[in-house]
């Protein structure tokens, strides 16, 4: 009986500690948030610590992540707070003060075998607690590139998103008069440093492409007058005229192993599709229509090909399957629509939409679905994906005839910025990540 | 009622037994009694009016001022405040003398291809230095105005602030408990979201952003502040173990959390807000995707 009672008291305290434990979550406010903004990150990035070098790496790293529109580094004379030991933690309350919401702590320092070493860490400032810790070592004249991949490791632990500060742009830089224009292949890195031309201007290039190693450019040269694809090997400086075609053949791709170039063959008028195997330089028809048939280009798993043809009446984009099936249009946007490029991401195909008298870059999903203009240049054509599928740069050209210049902007549409070039420039390419 | 009907019945009682015979005796008695008994009616009255006034919550007064509360809509951001101390006083004990992740070691050293410049290049002239165009500086800043607006016509699914008014249903009687989008609490929930929208940088340029939701229980101190690190729910810390993109909206929900503290809240109504869930939805943001 006694125990009855006890049992019974127990159950009634159980059953008021859980209803008193319920009651707060049931209660609890829920709020939705589903309006942000798209304002770029502040972060302070101090000199790395080592001397001139150490400010140097520091400088690069900064300028990088603050084209990439995605993030604010603070200016180093607003800091309250020196950086003495990398081995610390800061103190996050000074970096607060400045509104920094992320902090990068490095030193830089010569290792006795003569190597430059650099160790750098990544804190969270509000949350306060170290979000990447790395160390990276080269030949002190490699400094900039170890740069690039600081900036690298931060856009991607903060973005989620790869990133592609360490790349290569290939582009024809222009220069002469308009009448006796000289097109040189040119090459440089990715924020328009280290810029050398390739090839010496006795002879008109267009379209370079990297292969997914960033060694090879494929592009289309008139040199000895004949207008074909040749090969360029960035290691030997050797240049290769890509098969032995009647005709002339232009727009070059690779495929994304690799292994394969497509490009177009011009016969009589008509342009078609090809694709040839590099190891055993077979080739395969795609396309056989009597319209125009160009700029090709892979979907990132290589099971698809993009490209623009007229078989429409007007320049259109079409996919098909690698094997040339399936051909299909996909852009109903109006106005004309060429040069279609696959984001390495997949998600997306950037454009040149040609309507209004206007040319300006866009972008749409591989069914032709959510298209989006997002450059409102005058003229700007030619797109390039950055490897991570986030950035394109394209060219763009003026009405008041100051010749072409390398832009890049987000696929948001923000962010418009030109990149540095020496002199005018145009049809970029965007290397892979290097390796 | 039944005051008087006792004092009747000990009246009777009190006569029938002294009668007449004892009059200063009966009066003492009569005077003795009475002032018991009403001293015991002001007690047993007290008592009652207690708890008529537990029975409805004491909230009325809140009701009355929800429409305005909801119109306070956008809060401006607060001004950033120079906090003399951490928001959580406990340091996270960092284990900073450990060696520094050596991950990438050696990955930048071979660089085989850094020599494009090498001799072994056809006759390319000389590496011309670049020329930087004194036009180069102001170009980035031409585009900022122009195109946040164009970035909204982009994202053209851009909706103004959330309209919750017209959820509210004025002069409802709420009940205690009922949930979290009732009358009481609306005004609450439209102030928060104003506040932490101002410092949420969504993920929209991300690969299928519309799968990049995250929900967080946030915990507030009175003074608005943060009280500790938001938690993530179950299922959000599931997605950020396995997917980078997550990781990173993750981390910036949680920045949006930090940074816009001291929220601006009822001081009187704290027990609501103190600890509440928030989750963060990119999908209204992005274009006709």
């Amino acid at each position: 009986m006694k125990s009855a009672v006890s049992r019974a008291l127990v159950f009634a305290a159980a059953a008021l500690a859980a209803l008193a434990f319920a009651a707060p979550a049931s209660a609890q406010l829920h709020v939705d948030v589903n309006q942000g903004v798209v304002q770029p990150l502040p972060i302070a990035i101090p000199d790395f610590l080592g001397g001139p070098v150490g400010a140097q790496i520091a400088g690069v790293v900064r300028a990088d992540l603050n084209r990439s529109g995605l993030f604010k580094a603070l200016d180093p004379k607003s800091f309250v707070d020196q950086i003495r030991d990398v081995n610390v933690p800061p103190n996050f309350a000074n970096w607060r003060v400045i509104n920094a919401q992320a902090l990068v702590t490095a030193s830089a320092a010569n290792q006795p075998d003569g190597r430059l070493r650099v160790d750098f860490r990544l804190w969270d400032v509000f949350g306060e607690n170290q979000m990447l810790g790395q160390q990276y070592s080269t030949t002190p004249e490699n400094w900039r590139r170890i740069a690039h991949m600081i900036s690298d490791a931060i856009y991607q632990r903060i973005t989620g998103e790869k990133g592609y500060f360490d790349t290569r742009i290939v582009f024809i830089s222009e220069s002469g008069p308009a009448t006796h224009r000289i097109k040189r292949l040119a090459i440089m890195d990715e924020d328009g440093a280290n810029p050398q031309f390739l090839t010496n201007g006795s002879y008109l290039v267009l379209t370079p492409r990297f292969n997914p190693t960033a060694q090879m450019i494929a592009y289309m040269s008139y040199a000895e007058n004949r207008p074909r694809v040749y090969l360029f090997d960035l290691e030997t400086g050797r240049q290769e005229m890509l098969g032995n075609f009647p005709n002339m053949t232009f727009s070059p791709r690779f495929s994304p192993d690799g292994n394969k170039v497509v490009m177009s063959l011009e016969q009589g008028g008509n342009s078609d599709i090809y694709v040839m195997d590099l190891r055993t330089r077979s080739v395969s028809r795609l396309t056989a229509d009597p319209a125009i048939d160009t700029s090709p280009s892979y979907s990132p798993d290589g099971t698809q090909i993009t490209f623009e043809s007229d078989r429409g009446g007007s320049q259109q984009v079409y996919v098909m399957n690698a094997d040339g099936s399936n051909q299909h249009r996909i852009s109903f946007g109006g106005g004309k629509n060429g040069t279609p490029v696959w984001s390495p991401r997949g998600d997306l195909i950037a454009f040149t939409k040609q309507d209004g008298g206007a040319f300006r870059i866009c972008v749409m999903h591989p069914d032709g679905s959510g298209e989006r203009v997002i450059t409102d240049g005058w003229e700007d054509e030619g797109p390039t994906w950055a490897p991570n599928g986030r950035v394109l740069m394209f060219t763009r050209s003026e009405r008041n005839g100051r010749g072409a210049q390398i832009w890049s902007v987000d696929i948001t549409g923000r962010n418009e910025q030109r990149v540095l070039t020496p002199g005018a420039a145009s049809d970029p390419a965007w290397s892979p990540l290097i390796q | 009622m039944s005051q008087s009907l006792a004092r009747k019945r000990s009246r009777i009682s009190l006569a029938s037994r002294a009668g007449d015979r004892r009059s200063p005796l009966a009066w003492a008695g009569s005077l003795l009694l009475h002032g018991g008994l009403i001293a015991a009616t002001f007690f047993t009255f007290t008592h009652s009016l207690d708890i008529s006034d537990e029975s409805p919550p004491s909230i009325p007064v809140d009701l009355i001022t929800i429409g305005e509360k909801t119109n306070i809509a956008p809060t401006a951001r607060p001004a950033p405040q120079i906090r003399p101390e951490p928001v959580e006083a406990q340091a996270h004990p960092l284990d900073v003398q450990t060696p520094v992740i050596p991950q990438q070691e050696d990955q930048a050293e071979p660089a085989p291809d850094e020599s494009p410049s090498e001799p072994a290049l056809k006759p390319p002239e000389p590496t011309p230095v670049p020329q930087l165009k004194p036009q180069q500086q102001p170009a980035p800043a031409k585009p900022q105005k122009p195109k946040s607006d164009q970035f909204a016509a982009l994202l053209n699914k851009l909706t103004s602030a959330p309209a919750t008014t017209s959820n509210a249903k004025p002069g409802t009687r709420t009940v205690k408990g009922i949930g979290q989008m009732n009358a009481m609490t609306m005004d609450l929930v439209d102030a928060l979201r104003n506040q932490i929208s101002q410092c949420w940088t969504a993920p929209v340029g991300a690969p299928h952003p519309e799968q990049l939701i995250v929900e967080m229980e946030v915990f507030l101190n009175p003074d608005g502040s943060v009280a500790q690190p938001p938690q993530l729910t179950a299922d959000s810390a599931a997605a950020v173990a396995s997917n980078p993109f997550m990781r990173a909206a993750a981390d910036a929900a949680k920045r949006a959390i930090f940074v816009c503290a001291p929220y601006k809240l009822p001081a009187d109504r704290y027990s609501l807000w103190r600890d509440i869930t928030v989750t963060f939805d990119p999908r209204k943001m992005l274009g006709a995707d």
